[in-house]
């Protein structure tokens, strides 16, 4: 099976799940809570250790505003850096706040890379924040957000 | 003594001249079409540069009526801001005077005596008229005609020759630059072929590729600006394609082109422009909607014009954000917007804006384009003709929540598929039939012509209905323009409502009736849609009701002969006290 095709028999499926979403979570929710069963303050935990998130204009997220299909949404996340041995990103954690698993990728960084950036395709369950954490060599966990909403659409 | 054209009518009609009728007669044609031409021409012409625009005529090549909608509601913040404006509130905010020329275009108020009165709208042998005026006043090589898109598609002819009569009507417009919506719902192979034979330019900055298989992966699809040259000017045009194309029409017409605002490559292209093509004025050619243009303007830095469509807001004079100017040319052919631009020393210095209604019984008809429209509607004359029926109510599209015509259409789903409730999307374009009058095929297409016009049986839970109701509810009425998609709420047929707009996502709908029955969550309901993919989250589709909805529309009228649609509407509007609130307040 050629990616292209599954990827599209995945988009029908979630063009169906979206309509369900209150119903999804809450089954979710009752859960025990596994590595990937966090919500999503105890995720954020877990990557910081406790650590205040620093909202910062460095960190930028490109995200579509309204979802085209929420099971492939297209998110890139850059962070202002010199990515030098002295001041570097470490790496870029990517959340979606009320997916069931919400912890999408964590995407460990060098100085040698030389940028930090970073590109990827996450489903989402539901209209919900997208978050990126930028963890720097300095200690400090830079954040930033967007709403995605998730819609069955057409219907308007 | 110096009168505008809309003195001359509200004078006109103060001391009775040409009064509303009974029958469809003018009482004084001579009188009112000599000062009418005259009046709708003038213009305080400024200086070098000529932009006519247009935009939303889905397809409508003969003249029509349109009434505005007599509700039109949005989230709180938005309230009476231009995008949100109808009636009353219409007329105030653009310090107008009622029951004018102007009035009976721009607004639902006594439509029906008015349009005796006034007649119809539109039609392109009477925009030809109206557009080669202009270019002798001005020089030919001095205006632009930009089209905002949602041209190819909403008429029965459309439907019928795949777009392409619509073309040809735009070679004959001498349309310059086009962007697209509905124009994607033919395919994309379709589409290829119908740039082929267009004579204008079809361009677009926000679709890109996305299928990582082909070549155009990440890629611009189609050019994302143009320049053209006039009145020794530089003009720098981006387009702007409907951002969400593929969640409001089906994804198979577009599957492997990805839409979206794409603001940070909007701004690229502005600046690009400006620094490196040296354009003398930047011009972004949109099919954004009203509100998010102005959005748009609050984000992107450097666009001097935007011309807007989508929402199909008459606009009478611009709005300005952050010193971008925003237009918008109402819909279905009714208006022309006249910009004339004065660019000196490679920059904006001045302009002049106009929107022209297309007054068919006031502007002559260019035989040329009578003889064009005659022979693209010849194959399809006996067909489109018939006569289906007569109704005793005017049937209308536009308004927020429900519309005459869409109550009609859902009687004959309901009727045909025996269902408990049918949804009909709450599209902006469609047609509007005079009480008295006779409901023809045509006009049945008007309200339908769509490349997926399948009534679709099948199965939800009342649980999943009010999920659907509220996500719908959110697309519409989101306090964020950019995550609104421009339409109306969608109609329901065997359902009633409650709805607070300003109440918080997931929550604004309440006490739910079905066959005047709480809404029960766990009840399986016999569901019946068109337009939309509502289908998809349903269970157990009924293949064998699976039909057309203008065959199932055009049927009832026939059996019915006399229609009479009340107008009474299905949703009860809680936080608000009328259909066109003031600028932050609940009543008019």
């Amino acid at each position: 099976m050629e990616r292209r095709s599954f990827l599209k028999g995945f988009g029908a499926a979630a063009a169906c799940a979206v309509a369900l979403p209150t119903i999804a979570s809450a089954a979710e929710e009752k859960k025990s809570a596994g590595p990937n069963e966090m919500n999503f303050e105890t995720a954020v935990a877990a990557i910081t250790g406790g650590k205040a998130l620093m909202p910062s204009a460095k960190v930028k997220i490109k995200a579509p505003e309204i979802a085209e299909n929420g099971a492939v949404v297209p998110v890139k996340v850059t962070v202002e850096s010199p990515m030098t041995s002295k001041d570097y990103v470490k790496a870029i954690h990517l959340l979606a706040s009320k997916n069931g698993n919400v912890r999408c990728a964590n995407i460990y960084l060098t100085p040698a890379n030389g940028e930090a950036f970073f590109g990827t395709r996450i489903k989402l369950g539901g209209t919900q924040d997208v978050v990126a954490i930028a963890e720097m060599s300095d200690g400090t966990f830079l954040s930033a957000k967007q709403n995605v909403k998730v819609t069955i659409g057409g219907c308007g | 003594m110096n009168l505008s054209r809309r003195d001359f009518f509200y004078i006109a009609t103060a001391l009775g001249i040409g009064l509303p009728t009974i029958g469809a007669a003018a009482s004084t044609p001579s009188r009112v079409d000599e000062v009418g031409l005259k009046d709708i021409y003038s213009f305080k012409a400024r200086g070098n540069v000529t932009l006519l625009h247009i935009c939303d005529m889905h397809a409508h090549i003969k003249p029509l009526y349109w009434r505005e909608p007599s509700t039109l509601i949005s989230a709180p913040n938005l309230t009476g801001t231009p995008g949100f404006l109808c009636g009353e509130s219409f007329l105030k905010h653009y310090g107008m005077k009622g029951k004018t020329l102007d009035a009976y275009f721009d607004t639902f108020m006594n439509f029906d005596s008015l349009a005796h009165k006034f007649g119809k709208m539109g039609g392109i042998s009477h925009m030809k008229t109206l557009i080669n005026h202009i270019k002798k006043e001005r020089g030919a090589d001095n205006v632009l005609l930009l089209d905002s898109g949602d041209t190819w598609q909403g008429t029965g002819v459309a439907l019928k020759t795949g777009g392409e009569a619509i073309v040809k009507a735009q070679n004959y417009l001498g349309v310059d630059v086009m962007v697209g919506h509905w124009e994607f719902t033919y395919g994309k192979k379709r589409v290829k072929e119908l740039i082929e034979m267009l004579n204008a330019k079809f361009i677009a900055q926000n679709i890109i590729g996305d299928d990582s298989f082909a070549d155009d992966f990440e890629e611009s699809i189609f050019e994302p600006y143009t320049i053209m040259e006039r009145g020794g000017a530089k003009i720098g045009i981006i387009g702007q394609a409907f951002p969400f194309t593929s969640t409001a029409n089906p994804k198979e017409f577009t599957q492997g082109w990805s839409f979206g605002l794409r603001l940070d490559t909007l701004q690229s292209y502005v600046d690009k422009l400006r620094k490196e093509e040296k354009v003398d004025c930047v011009v972004v050619l949109s099919h954004d909607g009203f509100s998010v243009d102005q959005q748009v303007a609050r984000h992107v830095k450097g666009i001097d014009f935007i011309l807007s469509g989508h929402t199909h807001d008459p606009s009478p004079r611009p709005t300005v954000i952050n010193g971008t100017v925003i237009v918008i040319a109402g819909s279905h052919g009714k208006y022309i917007g006249r910009l004339d631009i004065d660019i000196q020393n490679h920059k904006v210095k001045g302009y002049e804006y106009k929107l022209i209604p297309v007054a068919s019984n006031l502007i002559p008809a260019d035989p040329e384009g009578e003889a064009l429209v005659r022979e693209l509607y010849s194959p399809y004359d006996s067909e489109l003709s018939e006569v289906l029926g007569i109704t005793k109510s005017t049937l209308f599209k536009r308004d927020t929540f429900h519309s005459t015509f869409d109550q009609l259409i859902n009687d004959s789903i309901i009727d045909a598929m025996d269902s408990d409730i049918s949804f009909t999307p709450g599209y902006r374009w469609g047609t509007t039939v005079l009480g008295g009058d006779k409901i023809t095929m045509d006009d049945v297409y008007d309200m339908t012509a769509i490349t997926y016009p399948n009534v679709y049986t099948f199965e939800l839970t009342g649980l999943h209905i009010r999920t659907l109701l509220e996500d719908i509810a959110d697309n519409v009425f989101n306090a964020n323009p950019l995550y609104q998609q421009g339409g109306d709420m969608s109609r329901l047929g065997g359902v009633s409502y409650e709805i607070r707009v300003g109440a918080a996502s997931g929550k604004r709908i309440t006490n739910i009736m079905v066959g005047g029955k709480p809404l029960s969550d766990s009840k399986v309901y016999k569901v019946s849609s068109w337009g939309g993919n509502l289908q998809n989250a349903g269970s157990n589709l009924k293949d064998s009701l699976t039909r057309p909805v203008y065959d199932v529309t055009a049927a009832y009228i026939r059996r019915q002969k006399n229609v009479n649609i009340s107008g009474n509407s299905n949703v009860k509007l809680m936080d608000y006290d009328c259909g066109c609130p003031k600028k932050g307040a609940r009543e008019c």
